[in-house]
């Protein structure tokens, strides 16, 4: 009787020792979890997004550079596309040294810089002259020999430039599609999604693809007292593209 | 039983062993990044190496771009004269409205409204106080102004002896009613009692411009001929003579003029200077780890940096051989001097605790764009 008493408890014991034993090897992993979800400000397994549409104009492009995911210096075509008709100047390492191109316009730019160019000669908007700024941080990777003839279209619509006229601030993610959820249709204008303010603009564009360059559009104008060469940038490689071969 | 019991014991010593290497109960293994805000300034360990070995092609700092001047916009009365304060006097109509103006950020004007449409009010003189611009207003202020309205209202109140502060403001995202980025103006006559409106705009958002006004005469003459100035320069905007304005110095200490300095600007803060971060990269500031002695021996920067090759120079002497006979400078000088009564004040500050919390993320709970993720290079 003492011995089965004896071989009932060693086995208890023996029980409470192994589930420790089992405790002890998943601690680490339910510590790890509990810190993952354990914070209010990650809750509902949202990430953090440290860039937004508030980033000052430079970071994004500089952060894409710096990462070495994107190859720094690629000069990118693009094509700045008006309401409708209109002329775009881009600015070749200073002020002095423009590049008028009517609308569609295409250019180069480099990987991972701002651009300020200049928007005028709207018919929809006597008068207006308007000056967004471009911050290209990603490149497309076209076929071989092709890269002009599928530039990163930038559109900027009539409502954008009300809304700059207005006083308001327009920003834009240009992001190429993600092919398993891209609508297969052509477009006669860019599609355009729109989000609250509240939202992370990178972040949703993201979301939907790859983001290609962040279009920023206010109402500021350069100072018409003396030179003013701060507005217009760090003077970023700009390449004047001879084709006009673009298929979107 | 004994070796029963040594043998499980024995086990449990060497599974929990195994399961937690000590690391839990020494060092927690984790590491944290700087908070965001700061990851967008460069400066050590958060952007990049050194400028020996940075990439080749790589773009400018972020702040190239930064606006260090915030474009104002005097919105209306449409034909109201603009003018401020420069060193001789006052530049008068140097702008009519709607008309803009830019501003050197982190400095505080006096400006000088006249002509204002519709009051026979001869002139005001109300203080512009432009804010510097932050992470969270730079993007704003680099592509838009800042409009500045004088309404019907703010002029009633200003005739009849009251002190009107607008504040200029940028709101958080959860303030934002609209869609689309917009700025907003808090006005003092239209808040409640008591309740400050540079405080209530800092906390629905960030300030870029505070203007207070009220309706006295800054030109009046003192009444003591003597002290008069007769300023023998003129400066009319109508006539083609335009003057930058001039800052005016704030509440400094033992100077009194009822116009408080804009809140967190580095550097030397003389009136008259741009804002300046003291952030490595940021503006005059130069990137970290630039060299900035130039040594005479070959060595081109601080030695714990990578920079250049070895030093060819060896040795580098200059002697002077001028015979000179100066005077031993006094090694010992006294001066006493004594103040009745004595200054006395309580005991400084001698312990201030400083403590902030920043949001923890791992690398799993970080998104970038596919662009700016950590990995391999390109």
């Amino acid at each position: 009787m003492t011995i089965f008493k004896h071989q009932n408890r060693s086995r208890l014991l023996t029980m409470l020792l192994m589930a420790m034993i089992a405790f002890a090897i998943e601690l680490p992993s339910a510590w790890s979890q509990q810190m993952v979800g354990g914070r209010k400000y990650n809750s509902g397994n949202q990430f953090y997004h440290p860039l937004n549409q508030r980033t000052p104009p430079g970071v994004a492009g500089q952060w894409a550079a710096i990462s070495g995911q994107v190859q720094a210096g690629y000069i990118q075509p693009m094509q700045v596309s008006l309401p409708s008709k209109g002329v775009v100047t881009f600015y070749a390492g200073s002020v002095d040294r423009k590049i008028q191109k009517a609308s569609p316009a295409p250019i180069g730019f480099s990987v991972g810089y701002v651009y300020r160019i200049k928007i005028s000669g709207m018919p929809e908007f006597p008068g207006v002259e308007l000056y967004p700024t471009i911050e290209l941080i990603d490149r497309l990777h076209p076929p071989a020999g092709l890269a002009e003839t599928y530039p990163v279209p930038v559109s900027l619509n009539p409502e954008d430039i009300e809304l700059a006229l207005s006083g308001r601030m327009v920003t834009k993610v240009v992001y190429l599609e993600r092919p398993q959820t891209a609508v297969p249709a052509k477009f006669e204008r860019q599609p355009t999604l729109a989000i609250t303010a509240k939202k992370n603009l990178i972040a949703e564009a993201d979301l939907l693809g790859r983001p290609m360059a962040i279009i920023r559009m206010g109402g500021r104008l350069p100072s018409t007292r003396g030179d003013d060469p701060a507005f217009f940038g760090s003077g970023a490689p700009v390449v004047e593209l001879k084709n006009n071969r673009t298929q979107n | 039983m004994k070796y029963y019991f040594l043998a499980l014991g024995t086990l449990v010593v060497v599974c929990v062993g195994c399961a937690a290497d000590g690391q839990q109960v020494i060092d927690k293994g984790n590491y944290h990044a700087p908070p965001a805000a700061m990851m967008q300034r460069p400066g050590p360990m958060v952007d990049g190496p050194g400028p020996g070995v940075l990439q080749m092609l790589a773009p400018p700092p972020a702040s190239a771009f930064a606006a260090r001047k915030s474009q104002v916009r005097f919105v209306g009365p449409a034909g109201m004269k603009v003018g401020w304060q420069v060193p001789e006097g006052y530049a008068e109509n140097q702008i009519t409205a709607p008309g803009r103006y830019n501003f050197n950020q982190g400095a505080t004007y006096r400006l000088k409204l006249s002509n204002i449409p519709g009051r026979s009010i001869p002139a005001l003189y109300p203080s512009l106080q432009v804010y510097p611009s932050h992470p969270t207003t730079d993007a704003y202020l680099t592509h838009n102004s800042i409009p500045l309205e004088i309404t019907p209202e703010d002029l009633d109140q200003v005739e009849s002896n009251n002190f009107v502060t607008k504040v200029i403001y940028l709101p958080d995202e959860k303030f934002q009613e609209l869609a689309i980025a917009g700025v907003e103006t808090l006005v003092s006559t239209r808040l409640d009692p008591g309740v400050d409106p540079v405080a209530e705009a800092d906390r629905r958002g960030t300030i870029m411009a505070v203007m207070r006004m009220g309706n006295m005469d800054l030109e009046m003459p003192s009444g003591n001929p003597g002290n008069e100035k007769v300023s023998q320069v003129s400066y009319d905007g109508d006539a083609g003579a335009h003057m930058p304005p001039m800052p005016i110095p704030g509440n400094m200490i033992g100077v009194s003029t009822g116009v408080p300095v804009p809140s967190m600007v580095g550097g030397m803060g003389a009136p008259g200077q741009p804002a300046y971060n003291p952030i490595a990269g940021m503006g005059p500031t130069p990137a970290w780890g630039m060299t900035s002695t130039g040594t005479p021996i070959g060595l081109p920067g601080p030695p714990h940096l990578p920079l250049g090759g070895p030093a060819s120079l060896k040795s580098h002497t200059i002697r002077n051989r001028s015979k000179v006979n100066l005077p031993k400078p006094v090694d010992h000088f006294l001066v006493d001097v004594k103040q009745n009564p004595a200054p006395s004040l309580p005991k400084p500050v001698k312990y201030v605790q400083y403590s902030e919390t920043h949001p923890v993320h791992s690398p799993g709970q970080v998104s970038y764009p596919r662009t700016m993720a950590p990995g391999p290079g390109y």
